[in-house]
């Protein structure tokens, strides 16, 4: 069974009341987000619950959720890398770097390490090519990557 | 403004419609096809699969014919180079990775995309990798299969779940080049209307599993019929081949069904090859003047009509009478009430166990009519489970047309969730409820609530949307009003007419097939066809004849304690099963069988025929060809489609008639509609009813005059003890009766027996979810599992009727009020 935990549902108290009660539907990221930052996933009883609450079937939750590749719907490691492999990126050389970071990791893209510390998954455009190669592991965007900068960044992570 | 003109030019030809239109089906109108995937009328636009790219004089770059709104003076082209290279352009990707299995493929020779592709394709494609391989063929329910392979994301699937159906149970799921139709978690997409996609889909990706492979579509030979499960006889077309059936497919008739038809019309046709099917007449050896060895149909019905005509001979015509059936066609029911009238000279003649009489005291609306009101008052109706496409039909006009609904009900169902004001009396508080609104409306006498589970200031609210209509629907279910109260409900209907600058109708809505039509073919003990009163002598002997009879005959119930106390010595039951059926339960079948002589005339090896001294077949839908009338007063025709040679049931009770008429007077009809004719001279309101005039929309008959100007009391009925509560009995459209045997491609959706008890009630009572019960009456008692919940209010129980065997109608034994139950655990 998912619950919310307690910070979570002062959140929602307050996500809901940006929206007036008929539009309630517009909360579903919002939710969805907290969901993956509690239980670093979105599994299918969350989605019944955010349905619940903002009156969604929970196909139509899961449906938004598959959509976005910030969701996952199989837990993720504690820090989640986000390797961006679109245009800008490409040009600047992301996939080696990406192949190194795999190997680094001892994962394959998209995997997760045993220890449940690291995921790394492949994305698109983040919106920061002027630093390109880059990557986001959780909030933070890592720009002008390099092989050395990203053993140092990973190791620097605890 | 609606109707403001729009006009403009598509391919050189000036098209003029109203404003608002998208330009693709303005086109339409002129026929000019430009072609569509993801674009539905239904459904309205979305734009995502390029098919319908035009030019327009002024705008730089194609558009999309099915977003665009028609504007004055535009100039549309649909067949320049350029849209071509782009019609090109799109079915070359949509086509990309398409698997092409055509031949094999049950959408094949129905296909937009086939089409489309060889109109407006290209010859080849340049794609010269592997294509995607997907899902090849997995249940999406246990009645569709899904190839994803086939699917081209056109999201027709997924918006009419979310637009039509309103539950967003299918979805799209992924992004991109992984989009693709799912469910929640990949469970079973069994809502009650999910066969609509497959006609939907534009290829092969939704199909019919019980049709998979089994024809191709050009070898069909497809029938124009209706629906024969509920009221709303929706359009479908029954697809056959060397006389076998195949596939049933929804027709579009928008007064009536919208375009759609549940699932129970889908695939609730097993029953033409149900191994309990009637399929030869037979007798009951009883040692008597009867005895005769296995009788063709023919032989059976004269020798029904000799035996019937000497117990009238020796007891008198009261001591014969008929149960009819609210599913017969108009034909055959208009022909056994003119047998028993005519012919045996007896009005004991009925088809129902609640009250209700013909007319209403104010118009009767056509389903259509719902969309174009403002508000809509439901009453005792559920659609959902009565009548499923009502249920779309009233969810549209809220959603889509901003109709306001209130719903007064003694129990919760899925309208609630639409309602703008949801009002619960108590179970067998509606004769009450009505009084008090009547009374609150005119402003004359007390409108008392008192006892009613519903609050002064709710019945307030409900009376103030009353009075700010301006267009009412009232929709009710007279089945499921409780003694006479519909006569309190009539006064009601009358009473909100009266109200200043308010324009309203009523849409009786029961459950059964051709409920309209058997009041309106007079297949009651007080009214002749028409809703001409017995009583009324003189006309009814100018319509009828000299030897007419005139006197009231006895109701279906009365009939029943007649048999029981040895009174009715003979009953003739058609398309009708009493003992599981009828409130009594074991009481009805001990009455029958005290019979001389029970006749069954039905489809199924029912539990009434198996009591039967004579049983004749009836071929029923599917075969026989006759009309029907639904909720809105439409008569349309409902054609047979497969052959058979046993006597269709119109010929079987003419052979009847004909056996007891003199030469001169025999009756010689060659079709169904030589009936219809008849019915049309004879049944007041039926005058314009004709093969012709019904053809293509069928057409709304005129409603009988209200007869009823009776005084009506509500009265309660007293608790026998403390720990008794009311039972509603609701009825499932989708049970698991004879129509869904148990080998049905719908067993899924049968419920459980399931007592739906409020909290209040639940915790005096020491019962829990999930309990094992039995609920009782007399010495009846029925199986149930305790679900707590709001379904009614304290003091009564819901038990769904959810299968014959279940035999909820034994608990029934109060016709005159409500029924007490015990609940009992186990
Ligand atoms: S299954 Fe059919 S209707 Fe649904 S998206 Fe695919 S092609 Fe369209
Ligand atoms: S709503 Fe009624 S008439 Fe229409 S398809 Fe369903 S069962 Fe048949
Ligand atoms: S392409 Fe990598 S951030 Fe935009
Ligand atoms: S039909 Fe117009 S975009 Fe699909």
């Amino acid at each position: 069974m998912f619950a919310f935990s307690k910070e979570a549902e002062e959140k929602i108290e307050k996500i809901l009341k940006k929206y007036p009660e008929e539009r309630k539907r517009s909360a579903l990221l919002p939710l969805l987000t907290l969901v993956q930052r509690q239980e670093r996933h979105v599994n299918p009883d969350a989605m019944r619950e955010i349905g619940r609450r903002l009156d969604l079937s929970p196909a139509y939750v899961q449906s938004v959720c598959s959509f976005y590749t910030m969701y996952s719907s199989k837990p993720v490691g504690k820090y989640l890398i986000l390797f961006c492999v679109n245009i800008s990126c490409q040009l600047n050389g992301c996939d080696v770097l990406l192949a190194h970071t795999a190997k680094k990791l001892n994962i394959e893209i998209g995997g997760t390490t045993n220890d449940m510390k690291f995921s790394l998954h492949r994305e698109e455009c983040l919106a920061a090519c002027s630093g390109g190669p880059m990557m986001r592991i959780n909030d933070t965007f890592y720009e002008n990557l390099t092989a050395a900068k990203i053993d140092q960044i990973l190791d620097s992570l605890d | 403004m609606a109707d403001e003109q729009v006009t403009l030019t598509i391919d050189d030809q000036t098209v003029s419609v109203p404003k608002g239109t998208k330009v693709v089906d303005a086109a339409k109108t002129v026929g000019i096809d430009i072609p569509v995937f993801c674009y539905h009328e239904k459904l309205g636009p979305l734009g995502c699969c390029r098919m319908c790219l035009v030019e327009v004089e002024k705008m730089p770059k194609l558009m999309t014919a099915c977003t665009m709104d028609v504007g004055p003076d535009m100039v549309v082209k649909t067949t320049t180079p350029k849209v071509e290279k782009a019609q090109k352009g799109v079915l070359e990707f949509t086509l990309l990775n398409h698997p092409l299995d055509c031949p094999v493929c049950d959408k094949g020779g129905e296909c937009p995309l086939q089409d489309n592709t060889f109109k407006y394709g290209p010859g080849d494609t340049r794609m010269e990798f592997h294509r995607a391989e997907n899902l090849k063929m997995g249940p999406l329910s246990p009645v569709i299969t899904l190839d994803r392979e086939r699917c081209i994301a056109c999201q027709r699937c997924t918006r009419y779940s979310e637009v039509i159906e309103q539950d967003s149970a299918l979805v799209m799921h992924n992004r991109g080049f992984n989009n693709e139709v799912g469910t929640f978690n990949n469970e079973s997409y069994d809502t009650r209307f999910s066969g609509n996609v497959i006609d939907i889909c534009p290829v092969g990706a939704l199909t019919n599993s019980q049709f998979r492979f089994k024809a191709r579509t050009w070898d069909l030979t497809n029938s124009d019929t209706l629906c024969a499960h509920c009221g709303c006889n929706c359009n479908m077309t029954l697809g056959t081949r060397t006389n076998q059936f195949m596939r049933i497919q929804a027709r579009p008739n928008d007064l009536v069904d919208d375009g759609w038809i549940c699932d129970k019309a889908r695939w609730g046709y097993d029953f033409l090859e149900s191994s309990n099917r009637l399929k030869e007449a037979r007798t009951l050896p009883d040692g008597g003047t009867m005895l005769f060895s296995s009788p063709t149909t023919q032989d059976a019905a004269v020798r029904t009509a000799e035996a019937i005509r000497n117990i009238v001979a020796e007891h008198g015509p009261e001591s014969v009478g008929f149960i009819g059936s609210p599913y017969g066609t108009n034909e055959e029911l208009y022909l056994y009430q003119k047998l028993f009238r005519s012919g045996f000279g007896t009005n004991n003649i009925d088809h129902k166990v609640y009250a209700d009489s013909p007319g209403l005291p104010i118009d009767h609306y056509d389903v259509s009519d719902i969309e174009t009101s403002d508000l809509v008052l439901a009453i005792a109706s559920d659609p959902t489970e009565e009548l499923p496409i009502l249920d779309l039909r009233i969810k549209k006009a809220v959603t889509r047309h901003g109709v306001r609904l209130a719903v007064l009900n003694d129990q919760a169902t899925l309208m609630d969730k639409y309602a703008a004001l949801s009002l619960h009396y108590d179970i067998g508080a509606d004769g009450k409820v009505f009084s008090a609104l009547t009374a609150a409306i005119s402003g004359e006498g007390k409108a008392d609530v008192k006892n009613t589970g519903i609050k002064a200031d709710q019945l307030k609210s409900l009376v103030e949307m009353l009075r700010a209509g301006k267009k009412i629907t009232i929709v009710y279910n007279p089945a499921a009003l409780t003694g006479k109260s519909i006569h309190g409900l009539n006064q009601l209907l009358a009473m909100i007419k009266n109200i200043p600058s308010v324009e309203c109708g009523a849409i009786p809505a029961a459950p059964q097939t051709n409920a309209v039509g058997a009041m309106d073919m007079g297949i009651l003990p007080d009214y002749y066809p028409g809703g001409l009163p017995v009583l009324d002598s003189e006309s009814i002997k100018q319509q009828w004849g000299e030897n007419a009879p005139t006197e009231p005959g006895l109701s279906a119930l009365e009939m029943i304690e007649r048999a029981a106390s040895g009174k009715l010595k003979a009953l003739l039951v058609y398309r009708a099963n009493p003992v599981v059926d009828f409130p009594g339960g074991k009481k009805v079948e001990e009455a029958l069988r005290k019979l001389e002589l029970l006749v069954v005339h039905d489809m199924f090896e029912t539990e009434t025929a198996k009591l039967a001294h004579i049983v004749l077949p009836s071929n029923g839908p599917g075969y026989d060809d006759g009309t029907t009338t639904n909720i809105g007063g439409r008569v349309q025709f409902r054609k047979g489609g497969l052959k058979t040679t046993n006597p269709p049931d119109w010929k079987i009770i003419s052979l009847m008639a004909n056996a007891l008429n003199e030469e001169g007077d025999r009756v010689n009809y060659i079709t169904s509609f030589s009936v219809t004719d008849e019915i049309a001279k004879k049944v007041p309101g039926y005058g314009e009813i004709s093969k012709r005039s019904i053809k293509k929309e069928g057409a709304t008959r005129e409603p009988p005059a209200n007869n009823n100007g009776s005084g009506f009391e509500a009265m309660d009925s007293p608790s026998p003890n403390a720990d008794a509560l009311k039972l509603r009995i609701a009825n499932y459209l989708f049970a698991h009766d004879k129509i869904l045997d148990a080998s049905s491609q719908l067993a899924h959706q049968f419920q459980p027996s399931i007592v739906h008890l409020n909290k209040k009630d639940a915790k005096k009572l020491k019962l829990k979810d999930d309990d094992d019960v039995v609920v009782v009456s007399g010495d009846v008692e029925i199986a149930a599992q305790v679900e707590i919940s709001d379904r009614c209010n304290p003091g009564g129980v819901v038990l769904p009727n959810i299968s014959d065997e279940q035999g909820v109608w034994g608990l029934a034994n109060d016709r005159d009020g409500v029924t007490w139950v015990e609940i009992r655990k186990v």
